[in-house]
């Protein structure tokens, strides 16, 4: 089963998430802060991160540049309420972009799609 | 002289006399008939029996004396005669002369126009009231193009123009300020294009130092050249082109500086031009030399004045600009604080009202009303993103992209819609394009805007083009569709914005689009006719270095 971290400083974003992540039956773990996920990804092995963008301390930006840096095979994929950071060039870093939205169905299959893709 | 009695009886005795009695004097010299002393001083010395009689009354009344020294009077006073009327006529003619340079330089000293002193300056010498010359020209020094540049010429160029010419000046007697004048302000543009080709060929490059032209530029002297056919620091072509033997040059200098050269000819009667003429004009040529000079001067003041407003005026209205952006700026981030703040909540409460569906049966009577959370949050959202794409088009982000590809990437995205709605659409665009600085995802949300709109209006099928073509510095994208049209009514309607109450889309749509354009600089031209169709073209400028 991949096992998948959420990165979000609210936390009804970070259940919801789990939640319905859990629901298409992946292992789900959560971070408040980059300083947190960092943590868990020395920690841990994941498959998949998902990560916000605007948090309180190390923005999600500075995160995600270092986990390119350290673990450059692992999918990451932003996630924010806002659609500008798209023309942002250390966005493109990022395996996928997606604009948060009640609708969960773009952020499940960008999931799907990122990890199908590493298995082959 | 009263009293003395001669037995001759001459009329020179006599007081008054009769018309008739003294061969010398004409009709309407009455007075010299009434006064003896008149007709001493002005006509007996010329007569010889006068002389003879003096000369015998000195014989006799022991006038030795008178014998010698009358002879020797009368004539200095005869030589006195003639120098005394020399100088009245040098007189009058240098009275003449001041008259006629004070006129020309009333208005060569006030104009600061420079086709002004020339109309005045050129009209001087060739009308009858000034040196009378049949032609002038004038050249001027061009110091960019280092030339001597044909500037303007004056006169007939034809046998039958001047006699047209010097009758209607006859005709209506004007001064010389008038003729000025009146040149200036009717007869200045024909004239000019009248002598064109001929100071073309006389336009000469200053480097040419060898040229008669220049050489008397340099030299700062006049030249009086005698015959033309017989120069030869003169081109053939010039020398033909003037068609004179006689020719006059006057070069025209202010403070050591060379302004330009003045000719002058009598190609029309072929007079012969007088040293006394060449004299002149190189008194004249003074004040038209520092007219011209200041006129030109004059000319440049104004250019650089303009200039100067001009950019001042572009300054202010970058920095309004700037302050505008500014402004701008700060509601972005004001409005994108915003954003974030709303979107965590409703993906929340529509994420978590999603996932209470997935639990609840479709028996269950609570459903529906989480459906409603659900449907309500899904709404919100999106009114949100068209405000804040609304706000975010004030600050479009912009690149150079390639137009072509946009639009056809826009069509390969409603490829399914069109195909579903029976829509055909043609893509006419013109290859090798320059790039346009766009904001690449709003220019695309534009156009799909534009398509989708276009789409709605033709339920039942149709057709839309896709054109784009170059014009100037302009490129032109043109979406055409088939449909019903819009009145105009309608164009202003949806080019407002406004809320939907109904389904998705918050109405924005094409007021956000005319907003998004004029973020770009861009034009958008609506034109529709019921029935018939409606073409959208979106004008974007060129940028300059590509």
């Amino acid at each position: 089963m991949p096992r998948l971290l959420v990165v979000d400083d609210e936390r009804d974003i970070r259940h919801l998430y789990a939640a319905e992540l859990e629901d298409e039956g992946y292992q789900v773990e959560t971070a408040g802060t980059g300083a947190e996920a960092a943590q868990l990804l020395q920690e841990r092995e994941f498959d998949l991160v998902v990560l916000d963008i605007q948090m309180k301390g190390e923005s999600g930006l500075q995160t995600l540049q270092k986990i390119v840096q350290e673990k450059d095979r692992l999918p990451v994929i932003l996630c924010t309420a806002f659609s500008c950071y798209k023309e942002d060039f250390s966005s493109w870093l990022a395996d996928a972009y997606v604009v948060k939205s009640s609708d969960m169905t773009e952020l499940k299959s960008e999931v799907r799609r990122l990890l199908d893709r590493g298995k082959e | 002289m009263s009293g003395i009695y001669v037995e001759s009886g001459c009329c020179w005795q006599k007081e008054h006399i009769s018309p008739g009695e003294c061969p010398y004097i004409q009709e309407g010299e009455q007075e010299l008939l009434f006064s003896q002393k008149k007709r001493f001083l002005r006509r007996c010395l010329d007569c010889p029996r006068f002389i003879e009689d003096l000369v015998s009354m000195g014989d006799r009344e022991g006038g030795g004396l008178a014998k010698l020294l009358l002879p020797l009077v009368i004539e200095e006073l005869l030589d006195l005669r003639v120098k005394v009327q020399t100088l009245d006529r040098q007189l009058e003619s240098r009275n003449r002369e001041i008259k006629f340079l004070h006129e020309v330089s009333l208005v060569l000293q006030t104009s600061v126009d420079m086709d002004e002193v020339i109309a005045m300056a050129l009209t001087a010498v060739t009308s009858g009231k000034g040196f009378g010359l049949n032609r002038a020209f004038l050249l001027l020094v061009d110091k960019e193009r280092q030339n001597l540049r044909g500037y303007f010429a004056v006169g007939p160029r034809r046998r039958e123009e001047a006699a047209v010419i010097w009758q209607e000046i006859e005709e209506h007697d004007f001064t010389l300020r008038e003729l000025a004048q009146n040149f200036f302000e009717n007869k200045m543009p024909s004239e000019r294009e009248k002598f064109r080709d001929l100071l073309e060929i006389l336009s000469v490059p200053l480097s040419r130092g060898d040229h008669l032209f220049v050489r008397t530029l340099n030299e700062q002297q006049s030249m009086h050249v005698q015959d033309l056919f017989r120069e030869p620091d003169l081109d053939p072509a010039q020398v033909e082109a003037l068609g004179v033997r006689e020719l006059i040059l006057v070069p025209l200098i202010s403070k050591n500086r060379r302004i330009g050269l003045l000719l002058a000819d009598n190609f029309i009667n072929a007079r012969p031009i007088a040293t006394a003429d060449l004299h002149s004009l190189k008194t004249f040529a003074l004040p038209v030399s520092f007219a011209i000079e200041r006129a030109s001067l004059y000319e440049r003041l104004q250019e650089e004045l303009l200039k100067l407003t001009e950019a001042n005026r572009r300054l202010k209205q970058q920095q309004e600009l700037i302050v505008r952006m500014e402004k701008m700026a700060l509601v972005g981030r004001i409005t994108s604080n915003i954003a974030h703040s709303i979107r965590n909540p409703l993906t929340i409460i529509g994420g978590f009202a999603r996932t209470l569906i997935k639990n609840t049966p479709p028996d269950d009577g609570k459903r529906q009303y989480i459906e409603s959370i659900v449907r309500e949050t899904r709404r919100l959202e999106d009114i949100l993103q068209e405000v804040l794409n609304y706000s975010e088009s004030l600050h479009p982000t912009l690149d150079l992209w390639d137009i072509n590809n946009l639009l056809t990437a826009v069509y390969a995205g409603l490829r399914e819609d069109l195909e579903l709605a029976r829509v055909e659409c043609l893509l006419r665009l013109d290859p090798g394009l320059p790039q346009v600085k766009v904001d690449y995802k709003k220019m695309s949300y534009c156009i799909r805007s534009i398509l989708t709109n276009s789409l709605e209006a033709m339920p039942k099928g149709g057709r839309i083009e896709i054109r784009t073509e170059r014009q100037g510095e302009y490129i032109h994208v043109a979406l055409a569709d088939n449909g019903p049209g819009m009145s105009p009514e309608t164009i202003k309607e949806i080019t407002t914005p406004f809320f939907s109450t109904k389904e998705r889309g918050s109405g924005l749509g094409l007021s956000l689009c005319a907003r998004i354009l004029q973020g770009h600089g861009a034009e958008i031209d609506i034109r529709s006719a019921e029935g018939v169709g409606t073409t959208f073209t979106i004008s974007l400028n060129i940028p300059a270095a590509n």
